[in-house]
């Protein structure tokens, strides 16, 4: 895989001696279904820890552009998340839109060496052209891009409507690309590629897009006044104004044709109507969108189609049939089927034609095309038939997604850079398994129903007439809560010394969400399309037999409270007390810090992810060491697992039981609930902190005394 | 020819009553030597217990030849918790040559109920296997399959429960010890009439003498605390009703009236053959409560 | 199962006292299942021990850990050779077998318990489990519809209920099935009551020469008990 993770992936140790690798976990069906394999499950967990630089080194690791994506991606993550079979899917986007937005994704600057002398040509500066100028600079390669527009971005800059995506984003990104010394030749149209390797350029990568608006085939179609989406957007984008008149007619039901609409409308457009011919079940355009259409003002006539258009004193006479549902086709919508005799005409001023569009390649290219006057590649490597020549994009899939763009940009950069250093082209294969497979209802049953969190948009009042971004970037809280739900699929416990296992079935017992089962074998078996990585089987099996597929486990928290214990061994605060508190939410975020700091005594804290993970083996190692008070806190009710509390007052009862033998109170280990609504922790942990110091001077005295 | 004069009174028609006296804890005697005098004409035979309760005691052996040496009948309590099958079969045949030949088999009260607790409950036999054992012993062999040189004879009595929960098991083992030689059986202590009644009218197909064990409350408080801690004793709530309704100070004398009432009604309606009264730690007043329930002395 | 409790960490830290390197050895079978010795238990006591030494002032002791697979085979030991070497004393969280076991393979080394080996038994539920067997040697299963009266009637009588039976439950601990009721009901259920009628003679004790030996079929000579 390209990416590197931000968990050095490094192998640790075993007691026993072997080695195993530190990061066993499964690819969840979010980063499957993301074409850039973006580790969402990573940074979402991040977010959720309120580490939100952290989160955006992690997406910009897989992602040239996170702050694009973050506006106008179509999430097909959200698609595939898991957590839909719960209630909601993670609101992906709008979390990524957060980490870009709070974790300072503008002050990124753009670094490139060249360190390369084989000269890259890129035709057309959309998101694939874009992607692949980014990595072939990174991996130091000298790369033009001709662009036949005055402005680059393609669809970004041509297509999607600025209420979408602030054309300041887009700016800042290109002006990193230039930073990182991308050669830029705009109003450069490409004619002949032969031309190009004359120019010296070693490889050509072809990202023209799909610009060309299909026809309807309708009668009157040429007449003025009818207009293809594409272009009405592309007009509206470079600057001009096209009046569409006092009412507007928007053939379609795709993104294009809501975005033409709502465009439309903020023209100044007083009524604008769109035609789709099947319901809006079938409606290919983003929901969300349509609803926030709808909302604005914009008006749809269902399961209608024009059949003919005539133009007379300046305004457009529409025929248009109703349509029903038929049989579903290939796809899988059903087919729209004309009613007989249901024609009526209807009187527009413009009418603007968005069913799709299709790449314009030029003749002199010479290439093999395929399907819809697509340019036909290799798969897996992205070459046409001419050597030296790549393809990728909206030119080679037909219209698709900003998200597949920049993959194939991606991709094209690394097979560009194999093709060039005379390397086997390097199969896309997963080094990692994926996670597949449905939560089982005894499961299902068991996970905690929350509801997903919108991000906060722009009233309709307030959108109507102008191209102010329509959606806001979630709050703090917000994005910490949403971030919470992910159910971290893939990264849940591993019974991975199998020959300790001394199936006990201590961990079929506690496991909160019925997980571990019995084979017919009489071998327990821990599926991980199942786990819910609360991690309560890692703490209570008695053999150590089991681990997190991700090490957020014991040894996450041993190096954590090593690295407490040592700080506090150097504090001259004494008596020093540990606290084990739990990262995510609210408190990880620093309003934790400021807490401990009003404490009198040294609090050092050992940040978790989840209590659930302490030991009592931790809360011993913390007195051993000196501590003279352990607590712990964690989330109460606002866990986002089940059983946490219970079962960390478990380990706290195991660790009093020891201290009571030894002559020690039991209340030097306590546990504290961070939400626990009209009680302050930091009342509670005052408290806590002066009965520690208190028992500290009673045993300081007692000891002068006796000597 | 019987073996005891409690067996000879035993197969006569006459009602038979008992009556038990607890050995002391420790060396000084005299309370149960005076108990033992006041019971001694007044009653056919006086059970001497056996631990009761798993609480450690001068030996029941011991009180035996105390009621012999004051001219009484005594009934040697034996239990299965204490002693394994030779220390049972010696203390057997000690009993007989000094002429205690009455013996009650039980198994014994759990351990864990008595003032030794970490003591090795022995249970090397049960009860029924001790009624065999001594079939066996009287038939002049031991268990190891040896002959004795003499042997002995005893008059074998057992307990049962008719007023357990669940009685048919009870039943069962009732009827291995009727065929394991148990000649009269002296009932745990009842409390209620019908199921005494019910009892009999299963119980009299068998050649069997049965007693009804009559216990004498002292007050509510003790009943309920029978009720909780004594093995198998059920006392119901309209008598510890009528033992909280007697007043202060008035309990004990409650208890004599109701213990009475049974006595008598036992005996006017011929319900059984006899009654085993136990006045637990009141040995003094079983004469009392004989005289409330118009029974004469026992004399023979 | 064999089920086993950790003894209390006053009593170890008594019989470590004497000696300063020790090695906890635990067992992966039996006392890991019953939550007593296993490789948890063991990182568990070696903790507690070190906050011991620290706040408790005993001598310096130093610990190593270890859990074998079993320790009531040899075998299973071999390994541990050079840990042993260097310990002055073993702390075993096997069971009484285990202990011995350890003892004979490394005769150099006291071997001390480090827990109290309480019965066999079955999981009540999760944590709890209940003694069900007392390896009499003779079993009677077959006769009491497979409730063994040795184990779970507190006087091991054979005969029927005593008379201290109430509510179903045994006359010494009002919180445990009497044995001979549910033999009852079981056998009356299966229409087996005649096995309740029957005489059971004094049990015969002599099925049990302590130590006993079982010896299989075939028995291989492990070549001394020294390993
Ligand atoms: C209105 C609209 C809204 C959309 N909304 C979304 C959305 O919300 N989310 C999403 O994921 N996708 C969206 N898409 C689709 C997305 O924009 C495209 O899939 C994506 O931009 C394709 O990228 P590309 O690099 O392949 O081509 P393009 O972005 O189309 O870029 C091709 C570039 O090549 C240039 N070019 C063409 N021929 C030549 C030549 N001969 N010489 C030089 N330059 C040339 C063009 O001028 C253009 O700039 C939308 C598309 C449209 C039209
Ligand atoms: S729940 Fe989290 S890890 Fe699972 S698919 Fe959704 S975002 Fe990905
Ligand atoms: S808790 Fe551990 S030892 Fe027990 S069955 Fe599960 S994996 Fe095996
Ligand atoms: S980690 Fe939690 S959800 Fe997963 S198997 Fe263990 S106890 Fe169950």
């Amino acid at each position: 895989m390209y990416s590197v993770s931000m968990y050095e992936t490094k192998d640790y140790p075993t007691d026993r001696g072997e080695k195993i690798s530190f990061d066993r976990s499964l690819i969840p069906p979010c980063q499957a279904a993301c074409p850039l394999h973006m580790e969402i499950r990573e940074y979402v967990d991040l977010i959720a820890q309120g580490k939100v630089m952290e989160a955006l080194r992690v997406i910009r690791n897989d992602n040239p552009f996170p702050s694009i994506c973050a506006h106008v991606c179509t999430h097909p993550c959200e698609n595939a998340c898991r957590r839909s079979q719960v209630d909601k899917p993670i609101a992906i986007r709008a979390l990524k839109r957060f980490a870009v937005e709070f974790g300072g994704d503008r002050m990124v600057q753009g670094e490139a060496e060249t360190m390369r002398s084989e000269r890259v040509a890129i035709v057309g500066s959309g998101p694939a052209g874009l992607a692949c100028a980014y990595y072939l600079r990174k991996l130091g390669y000298p790369v033009t891009i001709f662009e036949a527009h005055s402005e680059l971005g393609g669809m970004l800059r041509v297509g999607i409507p600025q209420y979408r995506l602030p054309r300041e984003v887009l700016d800042t990104e290109v002006q990193r690309l230039i930073q990182m010394g991308v050669e830029i030749r705009r109003n450069t149209r490409v004619v002949s590629l032969d031309l190009l390797f004359g120019m010296g350029y070693k490889v050509i990568f072809l990202t023209l897009g799909a610009h060309q608006g299909l026809r309807m085939g309708v009668e009157g179609e040429e007449s003025p006044g009818v207009v293809d989406g594409a272009t009405f957007l592309r007009e509206v984008n470079l600057g001009l104004k096209p009046s569409l008149g006092e009412k507007a007619a928007v053939v379609g039901g795709g993104n294009v044709a809501i975005d033409a609409a709502r465009t439309a409308l903020r023209l100044g457009t007083k009524r604008v109507v769109i035609l789709y011919r099947r319901s809006r079940a079938e409606m290919p355009a983003d929901p969300t969108e349509v609803e926030q259409a709808l909302e604005e003002g914009v008006e749809v006539q269902f399961l209608v189609t024009p059949t003919k258009i005539k133009r007379a004193n300046g305004h457009l006479s529409v025929t248009c049939m109703r349509m029903e549902l038929g049989d579903p086709d290939a796809g899988g919508r059903r087919r729209p089927v004309p009613i007989k005799d249901s024609e009526f005409d209807e009187e527009f001023d413009t009418l603007v034609t968005a069913i799709g569009q299709a790449p314009q390649i030029p003749e002199d290219f010479h290439l093999r095309m395929g399907r819809g006057s697509t340019v036909q590649v290799d798969p897996a490597t992205l070459t046409t038939n001419r050597a030296g020549v790549f393809a990728g994009g909206d030119a080679v899939t037909g219209p698709a997604t900003v998200v597949e763009a920049l993959a194939a940009g991606r991709q094209a950069a690394l097979r560009i850079d194999d093709y060039l250093q005379h390397r086997y082209p390097l199969a896309n294969k997963e080094v990692r398994e994926g996670l597949a497979g449905d939560l089982l209802p005894k499961t299902l049953d068991m996970v905690k129903k929350t509801s997903r969190l919108e991000p906060q948009v722009l009233p309709p009042e307030a959108r109507g007439k102008n191209f102010e971004p329509v959606e806001l970037v979630y709050n703090w809280e917000a994005a910490i809560n949403e971030a919470r739900r992910c159910l971290r699929c893939g990264m849940g416990a591993e019974i991975l010394f199998q020959d300790k296992c001394a199936t006990c079935l201590t961990c079929l017992r506690v496991c909160p969400y019925n997980v571990p089962y019995l084979d017919e074998g009489g071998v327990i078996q821990i599926p991980a399309d199942q786990c819910q990585a609360c991690g309560i089987c890692v703490t209570q099996c008695p053999a150590g037999a089991i681990v997190l597929r991700k090490p957020y486990d014991r040894r996450h928290v041993a190096s954590e409270l090593d690295h407490a214990l040592r700080s506090a061994a150097e504090s001259k605060f004494k008596p020093f007390i540990i606290g084990f508190c739990c990262q995510y939410g609210l408190f990880g975020t620093g309003a934790l810090a400021s807490l401990w700091r009003r404490a009198k005594a040294g609090i050092w804290i050992v940040p978790v992810l989840c209590v659930a993970k302490v030991e009592a083996e931790h809360i011993l190692r913390a007195f051993e060491m000196g501590a003279e008070g352990v607590f712990i806190a964690g989330c109460g009710e606002q866990c986002a697992r089940e059983k946490t509390a219970f079962w960390v007052s478990q380990q706290v009862e195991k660790v009093r039981k020891v201290l009571v033998q030894l002559g020690l109170a039991s209340e030097r280990v306590q546990m504290f609930n961070l939400y626990a609504g009209d009680e302050d922790p930091a009342h509670a942990l005052d408290e806590f902190t002066e009965k520690i110091g208190g028992l500290y001077l009673a045993s300081v005295i007692k000891q002068e005394v006796k000597s | 020819m019987a073996n005891s004069l409690f067996e000879e009174k035993l197969y006569s028609d006459k009602f038979l009553v008992t009556s038990e006296v607890g050995p002391p804890k420790g060396m000084d005697v005299a309370d149960m030597v005076h108990h033992i005098d006041l019971l001694k004409d007044k009653v056919d035979a006086i059970n001497i217990t056996d631990h009761q309760s798993s609480v450690m005691r001068f030996p029941s052996l011991g009180g035996c030849l105390l009621v012999k040496e004051r001219g009484g009948e005594p009934i040697f309590q034996v239990t299965c918790r204490d002693r394994n099958r030779l220390a049972i079969q010696a203390d057997l045949l000690l009993a007989c040559s000094r002429g205690i030949q009455n013996v009650l088999c039980l198994t014994g009260d759990s351990i864990d109920v008595g003032d030794h607790k970490e003591a090795k409950p022995v249970f090397d036999l049960d009860s029924v296997q001790l009624l065999r054992t001594i079939k066996t012993m009287e038939s002049g062999k031991d268990l190891g399959g040896s002959d004795f040189k003499g042997s002995p004879k005893f008059c074998v009595g057992a307990s049962v429960h008719p007023e357990a929960d669940f009685i048919e098991p009870q039943l069962i083992k009732f009827e291995k010890k009727v065929a394991a030689g148990a000649q009269f059986f002296q009932t745990q202590g009842i409390f209620g009439l019908e199921s005494l009644r019910r009892f009999m009218q299963y119980a009299s197909q068998f050649e069997v003498k049965i007693l009804a064990g009559i216990i004498v409350l002292s007050s509510a408080r003790m009943a309920q605390y029978m009720n909780d801690n004594v093995p198998g004793i059920i006392v119901p709530q309209p008598i510890i009703d009528e033992l909280s309704s007697a007043g202060k100070g008035k309990g004990l004398q409650k208890g004599m009236e109701i213990a009475a009432r049974l006595v008598r009604t036992i005996k006017e309606e011929n319900l059984c053959h006899g009654v085993h009264i136990m006045a637990v730690g009141n040995e003094g007043i079983v004469p009392d409560i004989l005289e409330m329930a118009q029974i004469v002395g026992a004399a023979p | 199962m064999i089920v086993a409790q950790q003894k209390p960490l006053e009593e170890i830290r008594r019989l470590i006292a004497p000696y300063e390197k020790i090695l906890i050895l635990g067992c992966g079978t039996c006392v890991t299942v019953c939550g007593a010795g296993g490789e948890r238990e063991v990182s568990f006591l070696h903790g507690a021990l070190r906050v011991a030494q620290v706040k408790g002032g005993d001598g310096v002791h130093a610990f190593l850990e270890y859990t074998v697979k079993r320790q009531c085979d040899r075998e299973f030991l071999d390994p541990l050779g050079d840990r042993v070497s260097e310990v002055d004393a073993i702390l075993s969280l096997g069971c009484g077998v285990g202990v011995q076991v350890v003892a004979e393979r490394f005769p150099d080394v006291p071997a001390l318990p480090g827990v109290n080996t309480s019965f066999m038994g079955a999981t009540e539920q999760g944590g709890v489990w209940d003694e069900r067997c007392a390896a009499c040697g003779d079993c009677r299963l077959a006769e009491t519809a497979g409730i063994c009266p040795i184990t779970r009637c507190t006087k091991g009588i054979l005969n029927g209920p005593c008379a201290g039976t109430k509510n179903g439950k045994c006359e010494a601990n009002k919180d445990i099935d009497c044995a001979w009721v549910l033999i009852y009901k079981r056998l009356e259920s299966l229409g087996q009551l005649d096995k309740i009628r029957r005489y059971y003679p004094p049990r015969n004790f002599r099925t049990i020469p302590r130590p006993r030996r079982l010896a299989g079929i075939t028995s291989i000579d492990l070549g001394g008990s020294n390993g």
